[in-house]
């Protein structure tokens, strides 16, 4: 692959409403501590709309040091308002932003694993690209689809998820580093298709 | 004597529409498609190749998680979809008109052109206000869609859905256009059921599962234990 030197994980909220108990889980002591013992040296987290500031807030709370070396900010399509800090006595490399365009790239040439929310978009992203994907639901919305999909998901063995909480993550983040998840069908449906021929020159 | 006739004649012409509406509505369809799996590649080919005219296509873009979801259905059919086809996109936000507007620039050949939809319900809108947008949508709406669909007259065609409400409204007026242009023929409406819908499907799956040419569902489930007469392929996006 090349362009991954430094194993890391990628963390998404989804680009609408942020998800601050996921965020806080993954910058917890005790997270970070299991990240390091698995060889993981940089975080990079999405954290959606509306959040820097209690982002930035959070990250210096937990003892974060910014830092001021560049971020590829074209590669990861977030604009410059995305910072760098290390944590765990720069043991770890932590990067947030509040979004990407170009979530499919930082997945695919940056991404050693994906704890994602659990829409539809964010989960098709990373299975598409064959990465393992951890689903942590936001029991905190009021939509139900989200933790169906995610069942159904786990139930068909494509990704783990978990509860946003600091057990949760790491119990989710020690079966992917022991597990294998089942592969992710290919998109393209040859009947599919068919029906959409015999519609269109019917 | 002259009531006779005009009876008469009132009751052939409604007669008439009533086959017409049992035509052009899915639930007298056969269930013929099923039999047809066995065909094999080459035919399809054949199909395609047969008629020189590009495809006419149009998309309606939902906003966040259908336009997500249709945008990856075009990616993947992209050869059969995006070929030399003309595309009329119906979006109802900005956000979805440039993340459609950047995706088609990989597929130089085709040709779009854009039509702007009203929102059908705003999240939040008083009774007044919901009768007021849905009524400017209704006629806005009916403007967009009988100029699309005249302009696929001839050519083949296809209306690729997969919600929210504006789509039944898009489905309303090409269904009325059938019944009262009998020689307008099928408008070829393809309804794909939101990934996110396992269990249940959603009021605008409910309401044109009984109007759509070919409804989609992505799992089996949801297929069995509520819309029988959809189609099940497994994940499509």
């Amino acid at each position: 692959m090349g362009i991954i030197e430094e194993k890391t994980l990628f963390v998404t909220c989804g680009a609408t409403v942020p998800f601050p108990k996921l965020v806080s889980c993954v910058l917890s002591d005790e997270f970070c501590q299991e990240l390091i013992q698995y060889g993981f040296v940089r975080l990079i987290i999405q954290f959606g709309r509306n959040y820097s500031s209690e982002f930035e807030h959070l990250v210096q709370e937990r003892g974060g040091q910014r830092e001021s070396q560049k971020i590829p900010i074209d590669q990861f399509g977030c604009g410059d308002t995305a910072r760098q800090y290390v944590l765990m006595n720069g043991k770890l490399k932590v990067i947030g932003f509040d979004f990407s365009t170009k979530m499919q790239s930082i997945i695919r040439d940056y991404s050693d694993l994906v704890i994602s929310h659990a829409g539809t978009g964010s989960i098709l992203d990373s299975l598409r690209l064959n990465k393992p994907l951890i689903v942590c639901v936001n029991d905190s919305l009021m939509d139900n689809h989200q933790q169906q999909i995610a069942d159904k998901f786990v139930e068909l063995g494509y990704v783990w998820s978990c509860a946003p909480t600091e057990t949760g993550l790491i119990a989710g983040l020690r079966a992917s580093q022991t597990e294998k998840l089942k592969p992710f069908p290919v998109s393209h449906n040859p009947s599919f298709e068919r029906l959409l021929v015999e519609t269109i020159y019917s | 004597m002259k009531t006779a006739y005009l009876a008469s004649l009132v009751l052939i012409v409604s007669t008439a529409y009533v086959i017409r509406l049992i035509a052009i509505l899915p639930f007298f369809h056969t269930q013929a498609g099923t039999e047809k799996d066995t065909k094999d590649g080459v035919n399809l080919l054949k199909i395609r190749k047969s008629s020189k005219k590009p495809l006419k296509i149009f998309v309606f873009l939902g906003s966040g998680g259908h336009t997500g979801e249709m945008i990856r259905l075009l990616e993947n059919y992209q050869d059969l979809l995006l070929g030399k086809s003309i595309v009329y996109l119906g979006y109802s936000d900005e956000a979805s008109r440039q993340r459609f507007a950047h995706f088609i620039k990989k597929f130089g050949h085709c040709k779009v052109e854009y039509y702007e939809f009203m929102k059908a319900r705003e999240v939040k809108a008083t009774l007044l206000q919901s009768v007021k947008t849905i009524i400017g949508t209704l006629v806005q709406s009916f403007v967009h869609v009988v100029r699309i669909r005249f302009a696929m007259c001839g050519s083949p065609h296809l209306f690729l859905l997969n919600g929210p409400g504006t789509c039944c409204i898009i489905s309303l007026w090409l269904k009325i256009m059938e019944l009262l242009l009998p020689l307008l023929g099928s408008s070829h409406i393809v309804y794909v059921e939101s990934l996110a819908r396992i269990n249940t499907p959603s009021l605008t799956g409910k309401i044109l599962y009984w109007v759509v040419d070919e409804f989609i569902v992505q799992w089996q489930e949801l297929r069995d234990n509520y819309l029988p007469r959809s189609k099940w392929f497994g994940i499509l996006v």
